[in-house]
């Protein structure tokens, strides 16, 4: 699903955020992407949704060569994928219901499967009673509940997060988790770069550690591995 | 693009132009003042343009003939030029017509004419009309070079003053429509850049879940063109009401001035005026989009 050959980015400004990084996520694995604070995890993330472009090596999503798609072809590339910020990233002047349909109505889907899908998403992530609040009505638990409504009601095939738990509370940091768990045993890949070590530990998922700009462990039982 | 996709663009520029009421009413009114001095002047110069024709078409030719010419020659003179292509009226002016015309054109004033005493030195001439105001130059060229012609003279200076007025007119009106279009342009992409700026977030989050470069640039595309839009409208309605007005005055005083009708002509230049002013709204929002919204 996701194959990182050689893959380097280097910034503008000469700071090296990846060093030659080689992995493969196969279709419905569950990733967490760890290692300290600026060791490259978010430009990893960022690199699966062509929000950055490597600098050197090869990407492929879904697919495609990330790295030498045309502009014009990113929108369809990130169609099959969902995108969950630590920050939730919801829109203010929009209801729930609205923010997860606005997904698919930039995408031109139909007023029917919009509504179907909305409903459904809305019930798997438990709050299709909340559809017609805003988000400031919202608990922050709540609000990233419906960010992840948003990333999936499109069916991608990979789920990308990034830190999605870091503002929220542990409990309902499992909450969260245990959607994305469903969502993975559906088939849905996941990709999730996170600091919550009490959830790495406990789930027992693939673990990508990296520091300074390398891949430092890959292990398909991980555990977090650092004490922050 | 499907309808629902239309109507969705459609409901969001409205929502912007509502919430940038300020900008939105700045960016209309420039519109307005711009296309209604670029409205104003296409219906001086197209109106001058008017006049300069209709006195061309009008246009007859003076044959002066020598002085001392016998009856015989003169009327020669005048069965050359009815011969001559193009000429379908000649009619003869005696030395004592034409004193008499120029006594009625002084009118109290005669008694000037009392130091000629009892000469008349003006001189016996024709005056001939062309079927094309194209071919006036080249008859009265044609019969300058007959024999017993002193001169022939037609409104040349005239036509030719009025046309260069127009020019004059349309050169000074082209810097002040090139200045005020900019201007235009520069405050519509100044309202387009506040828009994207206040939806900045929705445009990221656009972007994320797949939305095409063209499905984000339409709203704010249409934003612009319904402030050009709708500040070309203003101009209409008041270039409309004005140039009514104006033709009214006209023909109640001036009705020798042959102004245009108002009708189709304003109708043509309201729709000039209106694909102008949606044309620079489209331009000013794609300047914005361009430099301020990476898609």
């Amino acid at each position: 699903m996701i194959h990182l050959d050689g893959v380097s980015k280097i910034y503008d400004n000469g700071c090296v955020a990846l060093s030659d990084i080689t992995v493969d996520i196969p279709k419905g694995d569950f990733v967490f992407v760890v290692g300290p604070s600026g060791a490259g995890k978010s430009t990893f993330i960022k690199l699966i949704f062509r929000e950055e472009l490597p600098t050197k090596g090869k990407l492929i999503v879904n697919g495609r060569n990330v790295g030498e798609l045309d502009p014009s072809e990113v929108p369809y590339l990130r169609r099959n994928l969902g995108i969950v910020f630590q920050d939730y990233r919801l829109l203010p002047n929009k209801t729930v219901y609205e923010n997860v349909a606005f997904a698919m109505q930039v995408i031109e889907s139909s007023r029917r499967e919009i509504q179907k899908r909305v409903s459904h998403v809305l019930d798997l992530v438990g709050l299709r009673h909340k559809g017609k609040n805003f988000p400031n009505e919202l608990s922050g638990g709540e609000q990233q509940r419906i960010a992840i409504a948003r990333a999936i009601v499109n069916n991608p095939v990979v789920v990308i997060a990034d830190e999605p738990t870091g503002n929220l509370d542990p409990e309902t940091s499992w909450d969260i988790m245990r959607i994305f768990e469903h969502i993975n045993k559906d088939g849905t890949t996941i990709v999730m770069a996170t600091h919550d070590k009490t959830v790495v530990d406990a789930m027992k998922k693939r673990v990508i550690a990296i520091e300074k700009s390398r891949i430092a462990r890959d292990q398909v039982r991980g555990v977090y591995g650092y004490e922050d | 693009m499907k309808i629902r996709t239309m109507e969705y663009f459609i409901k969001e520029a409205l929502y912007s132009l509502k919430r940038n009421g300020l900008m939105s009413f700045a960016s209309v009114t420039t519109v307005a003042l711009s296309l209604l001095i670029l409205g104003m002047f296409l219906v001086m110069v197209l109106n001058l343009n008017n006049m300069a024709s209709a006195l061309e078409s009008q246009v007859q030719i003076s044959v002066y003939l020598q002085d001392g010419l016998s009856d015989v020659e003169m009327r020669e003179v005048g069965t050359r030029i009815t011969k001559l292509p193009g000429v379908v009226q000649v009619n003869f002016i005696s030395k004592e017509d034409a004193m008499k015309r120029f006594k009625e054109r002084l009118g109290e004033q005669q008694s000037l004419l009392n130091a000629l005493g009892e000469a008349n030195p003006l001189p016996n001439a024709f005056e001939v009309k062309v079927d094309r105001t194209d071919r006036v130059k080249t008859v009265a060229q044609a019969m300058m070079q007959f024999k017993g012609v002193e001169n022939a003279k037609y409104g040349q200076e005239v036509i030719e003053q009025l046309f260069a007025l127009t020019k004059m007119v349309r050169i000074f009106g082209l810097v002040i429509i090139v200045f005020l279009a900019l201007a235009a342009l520069f405050i519509i992409s100044n309202t387009i850049r506040i828009t994207v700026f206040a939806r900045r977030k929705e445009i990221g989050i656009m972007k994320y879940v797949g939305a095409t470069d063209w499905f984000i640039r339409w709203p704010f595309l249409l934003e612009g063109m319904m402030l050009g839009f709708g500040g070309a409208l203003l101009a209409v309605l008041f270039l409309n009401e004005t140039y009514g007005v104006l033709i009214h005055q006209v023909y109640e005083s001036l009705a020798f001035l042959p102004l245009i009708p108002q009708y189709p002509f304003i109708t043509n230049i309201s729709v000039v005026l209106l694909v102008t002013g949606t044309v620079i709204g489209a331009l000013g929002s794609t300047i914005s989009l361009r430099r301020f919204m990476k898609v």
